[in-house]
């Protein structure tokens, strides 16, 4: 009797083990803001990086192992943020994380990371000390002062208005994409007329409206997200303003126009998503995006979708038991992605050229491109 | 294990935090919405000076000298304003240091001071102190409690007007109550920078000073063991609950208000009923 | 023509304060409870107007619509939370308002999700120009004409009539008014359903006014309100009135002059402090 027990303990063993050998998962660490102000974003860059690991799976996993996302709600604030890298790096081991979240919470998590030698992908947040927390950092998305750059190559050049009215969201986000534009402006004979701050809980803009409109600038390039920007420019344009309003990636969500409504239209924006793109890459995600989740792409979904393809990339050549060797995979990527051309340089900075896009009839389009290689130079330390 | 000593560490800060809070609000009746602004203090002042090198040792009294300091100063609000009143203004003073410090450049503006390093002590060795310096509190509550301070404390949180009748100078315990208290919510502060490596405008507002009243009250106002058990556990809270996920801060909310509407008298109040059942079989 | 307009500003504003503060006032007068969670029925009120706005394209329907069903839940908040702890501390009815308040948070967004809702078509967009240079929103205008057209009928329903009288006699001394056969749990009833009602228009009006409701709209009136009726005097309702407008200004001018220095929540609440240090029983408070 025990020997037949034996036996058949051995084989269950044995066939676990087996089992457990093919059907190998690699886990991935994704932090995302699901609860709290943040949460719009958090769910379409969980949705964005869940799509990437289905396509992934679908065709076969990374060398025969199947991609598994180990998800936590950061609720955009650092104090969690730090608590969720270190039980993603030490309970769930992991093999490199991904952060669908802010510059706040991911900034504190790169910390974390980096320290354990994990490799770490932001997809969009944008504060440039992200990637100085070290060399097991990256970033997919652009740095906050480069688009602030592109926004003024945009205003001054491309659109030749120079006298510019600027409202800031008061945060990292915000204050990272008016120092760049700042610095850029004089190069393009830009003046900036005045400059006016709020903060992210803000929805009524009556006073700043109001002053905006007795400075009478030829253009306003004012930073938000989506839940902000909406209300903003509906406000802008209510209050009798029809001057060009230029924003960035913050707008960049079918919900701006939603809030907006006709107000909307002209709004044009500097991001890294182009719906009339051209790139088999960026299409593919923007059809497979509105099929599995019911809403319209937007560019958080599309780095998220982005940072995981660049991760999975790296797993193909470097294998997933060597964290360091993964690092070095990552650092050599070279992938045509739904948000563009990504490669890194040597602070783990990606370099691409901006998309901007324009609201008409109601949809985001293509407006136009900028390259300037020079001008879009992210910080290399 | 190095998961389970973070978990330690986030405890043991919480405990010293939340007991700091019923030093002022369980002992001595002040209450006050605007707690996490003294171990803001703590936890800036802590990390501008660990980025420049600077001793944890040294850093501590410091934090907390300051954290004081301003616990001083809202101490004398306190004598011009009572209860409600004084809970809105203490909400006030939150919302100010938080405002404040979102402009300060020097502080890392509205991006925080990040980057701070690791302890000397090591992970583990950090968080013994972390869980000594709240049991010394602890015991130092429990001691108070029963001396002739708790005594004082206690006639003050009861009645303010009868007290100084009575011939107790009111203002200066009142104050010293506030100084003790946010003094060691500086501490806790400085603790807070060390283990987070992190501080940002965002982590010590409103919603935090809440959550260490919850603490507080979920333990039972005044109650040392009460409350050092409710923030051990709300402070993990959740981390643990991380599988609920998307409802756990509703679960959190609903047996927060099932406390308030069915055991207002906390954890120490369950345990106390439940004792003289027992007693009384 | 500047300033003129942000003062109109600063008026909407605050009479979009003063409908939630009010609110507040009420029950704190009543009652002595902070009632926190007053800014969930604000964020029930946008919704279910935003909603029925969608569905029936009238908005006057969605303002009857918020009040009526808003007021309702106000008094089950009433029933359900706060008259079992009467006899208890402040502060648990305190804490039990702020569990109610995020509990109801979290509920908005798990119910109608993160994204928040618009209008499909939204009403009264655009402006006029009333003299040269100073322009006003049609929704602003609505705000105020809606906000004096609801104060007067609370003005002359409390100093009029006999539900007003009854219901003054029920604050200043509870137990005399019962005496002389006031039913104060009606009194009660009515008092929550009025505030919230308020709160629903505030909600309405501001969802107008953004195009957008969302599940967090709340957390700003849930605290700034109780800056709000401390600074006007608890339990004062004009002191409420009085704080609301002066608030309102005060941001408006602030958030465009002083917003380098402090932000909207820090300029509202250092204005407070000061104001208390001086008058620790607010402005039109009574010692």
């Amino acid at each position: 009797m025990t020997m037949k027990i034996g036996i058949l303990g051995a084989i269950l063993g044995v066939s676990l083990v087996a089992a457990s050998a093919q059907a190998g998962t690699i886990k991935i660490g994704f932090n995302v803001p699901l609860t709290g102000f943040a949460a719009a974003d958090g769910l379409s860059a969980k949705t964005g990086a869940e799509l990437a690991v289905e396509q992934i799976n679908g065709a076969g996993g990374v060398k025969g192992d199947m991609l598994e996302l180990v998800i936590y709600d950061d609720q955009a604030s650092p104090k969690e943020a730090v608590p969720i890298a270190q039980k993603l790096i030490e309970k769930d081991e992991v093999v490199a994380g991904v952060s669908g979240s802010y510059s706040g919470s991911t900034r504190a998590a790169a910390g974390i990371f980096q320290e354990a030698g994990v490799p770490y992908i932001s997809a969009y947040a944008i504060h440039p000390d992200i990637t100085r927390a070290g060399n097991f950092v990256f970033r997919t998305s652009f740095v906050g002062e480069v688009q602030g750059r592109a926004g003024a190559k945009l205003i001054g050049e491309s659109l030749g208005l120079k006298r510019v009215a600027i409202i800031t969201l008061k945060n990292d986000f915000g204050q990272a994409l008016a120092a760049g534009f700042k610095e850029a402006a004089s190069s393009f004979g830009i003046e900036i007329l005045s400059e006016y701050e709020y903060s992210i809980k803000d929805r009524q803009f009556g006073p700043i409206v109001s002053k905006v409109r007795a400075d009478k600038p030829d253009v306003i390039y004012a930073s938000g997200y989506f839940f902000t920007a909406g209300p903003l420019v509906s406000q802008l344009r209510a209050g009798g303003i029809d001057v060009p309003i230029i924003g960035q990636e913050g707008y960049d969500s079918q919900k701006f126009i939603e809030i907006a409504g006709a107000a909307s239209e002209g709004t044009i924006i500097t991001t890294s998503l182009d719906r009339d793109s051209s790139v088999a890459e960026t299409q593919d995600f923007i059809k497979a995006f509105e099929a599995k989740s019911g809403q319209k792409a937007d560019m958080v979904a599309a780095s998220a979708h982005t940072a995981i393809k660049v991760l999975a990339e790296a797993l193909q050549s470097s294998g997933a038991s060597d964290r360091a060797a993964i690092r070095n995979a990552i650092a050599q990527t070279n992938l045509t992605a739904s948000t563009g051309q990504i490669s890194f340089n040597k602070l783990g900075e990606v370099q691409k050229s901006v998309q901007v896009q324009i609201v008409k009839d109601g949809q985001w389009h293509h407006h136009s491109v900028i390259d300037d290689a020079e001008l879009l130079s992210p910080p290399s330390e | 294990m190095a998961y389970e000593i973070t978990l330690l560490t986030t405890m043991a800060i919480s405990v010293l935090f939340a007991l700091s809070l019923n030093f002022i609000t369980g002992f001595c009746g002040q209450i006050s919405l605007g707690h996490a602004a003294f171990m803001g203090v703590g936890a800036y002042t802590a990390a501008t000076m660990m980025k420049a090198s600077i001793s944890l040792l040294f850093v501590i009294p410091v934090a907390a000298v300051f954290a004081g300091v301003l616990g001083l100063l809202v101490g004398f609000a306190s004598l011009r304003v009572r209860h409600d009143f004084l809970a809105i203004t203490t909400m006030g003073v939150v919302f100010l240091f938080v405002g404040v410090v979102r402009q300060q450049e020097f502080l890392g503006g509205e991006i925080g001071i990040s980057g701070i390093q690791q302890s000397v002590l090591g992970r583990t060795g950090f968080m013994l102190l972390c869980v000594v310096l709240a049991g010394v509190f602890a015991g130092f509550s429990l001691l108070v409690k029963r001396s002739w301070l708790g005594f004082v404390f206690d006639s003050i949180a009861d009645n303010e007007d009868v007290s100084q009748v009575l011939g107790i100078d009111v203002a200066k315990y009142k104050l010293f109550a506030f100084v003790v208290g946010t003094a060691t919510a500086g501490t806790a502060g400085a603790l807070y920078a060390q283990h987070y490596r992190f501080v940002g405008p965002d982590s010590f507002g409103f919603v935090e000073s809440i959550s260490v009243l919850a603490m507080v009250v979920v333990g039972g106002i005044g109650s040392v063991w009460g409350v050092m058990f409710a923030a051990a556990v709300l402070s993990v809270l959740p981390l643990l609950i991380q599988f609920v996920d998307d409802y756990k801060i509703l679960v959190y909310s609903a047996l927060l208000f099932s406390m308030m509407r069915f055991s207002p008298d906390g954890l120490a109040g369950i345990v106390q009923r439940l004792l003289n059942r027992v007693r009384n079989r | 023509m500047l300033y003129l307009e942000l003062l109109f500003q600063g008026i909407v504003q605050g009479s979009i304060y003063a409908l939630i503060a009010l609110g507040l006032t009420l029950v704190y007068g009543l009652l002595r409870i902070l009632h926190v969670a007053h800014a969930a029925l604000f964020t029930l009120g946008g919704y279910i107007g935003v909603i029925v706005t969608n569905q029936t394209g009238s908005l006057a329907l969605a303002i009857l619509a918020a009040m009526i069903v808003v007021g309702l839940v106000g008094v089950a908040m009433y029933k359900l939370a706060y008259e079992p702890l009467l006899s208890k501390p402040p502060f648990i009815a305190l804490i039990a308002s702020i569990a109610l308040f995020i509990a109801a948070e979290e509920l908005f967004r798990i119910i109608f999700g993160p994204y928040g809702l618009s209008y499909e078509n939204p009403p009264l967009q655009g402006g006029f120009e009333i003299i040269s240079g100073f322009f006003l929103k049609y929704g602003e205008a609505l705000v105020i004409i809606l906000s004096i057209l609801i104060l007067s009928v609370l003005g002359w329903v409390s100093g009029y009539t006999r539900l007003g009288v009854s219901w003054r006699a029920t604050v200043t001394d509870p137990d005399m008014a019962r005496a002389f056969g006031v039913n104060t749990q009606h009194v009660r009833y009515l008092n929550f359903f009025i505030g919230s009602a308020l709160a629903a228009v505030a909600g309405v009006l501001v969802a107008l006014l953004n195009n957008l409701v969302e599940p967090t709209m709340g957390s700003v009136p849930s605290y700034k309100a109780l800056a709000i009726i401390v600074l006007g005097g608890l339990g004062s309702i004009r002191g409420t009135l009085l704080a609301s407008m002066i608030l309102g200004v005060i941001e408006s001018f602030g958030t465009i002059y002083i917003g380098h220095l402090l932000d909207r929540d820090a300029l509202a609440f250092g204005f407070l402090i000061v104001v208390l240090m001086f008058r620790p029983q607010g402005l039109l408070g009574t010692r």
